[in-house]
């Protein structure tokens, strides 16, 4: 499945309010609202510069992990355009991670974060670990 | 629990007539006789199909084959819901046998996930069993138990042996009051809702009520 939703944005530290960007249907008010997510490394997978994520809550565990994938490879690229000869600067095909709550199962990927936050959430924020490879299968 | 292995049983034997009708634009080099098939409503509709596989690729050419995907009057079936409920969602007011259009071309990449294996069906039912015992034992009683457990859970299930799948279940079904019994009771609510004449499916998960 693929969905072309906005991409999250991060959570600012003072908070000041996020404009609403257009997007592609016109949910309820319920679904703009965001959740908090961060999202955290597992082992040798790259660990992203922002872990801390604003999240619509109808947004499915698909679309966050190729998000996820695209920004590490975006990451991997601004490397590579400063040390290499590579200027294609072009994203490569985005792989999706494996994504896991409360570090024992991984949700289905139509899943939407909002319903994990209601049952796995803490803290006011949903916890998700990713990998490149099967962690907790 | 022992007073309800009947309906366990019931619910495990579950069973829905189905007929396969491959679809009308799809290839053939001669026609293609409809499939027949009893589901098994605890099931995956990819983990029971193969001999609908085999059949149709009888009168198709390699070339004219990718992944194998079903859809009910143009809605197509995501494999990873129960057959089961795929059934009460989508037909339950309609004749029986519940009449199934087989694809295999024009992957709907919006509608479905891609089942490229049963390892795939393996790892997606063991989330499930893994994210209910999150809720219900704090995910204790599914850690507790060993490789091979797991396994034979998901082999009772792809072998379609009751005896082989409860005598793991029941240890997840297990809620002694003198632990505490389940912290929350996981379940899944499907609604189908009609916006402007066309049907939606709705999933709204786990709703945890503390008991």
């Amino acid at each position: 499945m693929s969905d072309n939703a906005e991409s999250p944005t991060e959570t600012q530290k003072d908070e000041p309010s996020t404009p609403q960007q257009p997007t592609e249907d016109s949910g309820t008010a319920d679904e703009k609202k965001k959740i908090d997510v961060l999202l955290k490394a597992v082992g040798d997978t790259p660990i992203m510069k922002t872990k801390k994520w604003s999240v619509e809550k109808g947004r499915t565990v698909q679309s966050l992990s190729q998000f996820i994938s695209r920004f590490l490879k975006m990451e991997a690229n601004e490397q590579l355009l400063y040390s290499s000869c590579d200027m294609s600067g072009l994203p490569l095909r985005p792989v999706s991670e494996f994504i896991y709550v409360n570090q024992s199962f991984s949700p289905s990927p139509d899943q939407e974060v909002g319903v994990l936050f209601e049952c796995f959430g803490s803290d006011g924020k949903l916890v998700l670990h990713y990998c490149k490879s099967q962690a907790w299968g | 629990m022992a007073d309800d292995k009947d309906v366990l049983r019931d619910v495990w034997f579950g069973r829905i007539p189905t007929c396969f009708t491959l679809y009308q634009d799809e290839i053939t080099e001669r026609e293609a006789e409809p499939f027949y098939l009893l589901l098994p409503r605890v099931s995956y509709l990819t983990l029971v199909t193969d001999k609908v596989k085999k059949h149709f690729l009888k009168v198709m050419k390699a070339e004219d084959v990718e992944e194998m995907w079903f859809d009910f009057e143009g809605t197509p079936l995501k494999w990873h819901y129960p057959i089961g409920l795929l059934f009460d969602l989508h037909a339950s007011n309609t004749a029986l046998p519940w009449s199934i259009t087989v694809h295999f071309k024009n992957f709907p990449e919006r509608d479905l996930l891609h089942c490229p294996s049963n390892s795939v069906i393996e790892a997606h039912f063991m989330s499930s069993i893994k994210e209910a015992d999150a809720l219900k034992h704090k995910s204790q009683v599914i850690n507790d138990m060993q490789k091979k457990d797991h396994k034979q859970l998901w082999m009772g299930l792809q072998n379609d042996k009751f005896d082989q799948f409860w005598a793991m279940n029941r240890k997840l079904m297990e809620y002694p009051t003198e632990e505490g019994g389940f912290r929350y009771i996981p379940f899944r609510i499907y609604l189908v809702n009609e916006l402007m004449g066309i049907p939606r499916i709705h999933d709204s998960d786990e709703i945890p009520s503390k008991r």
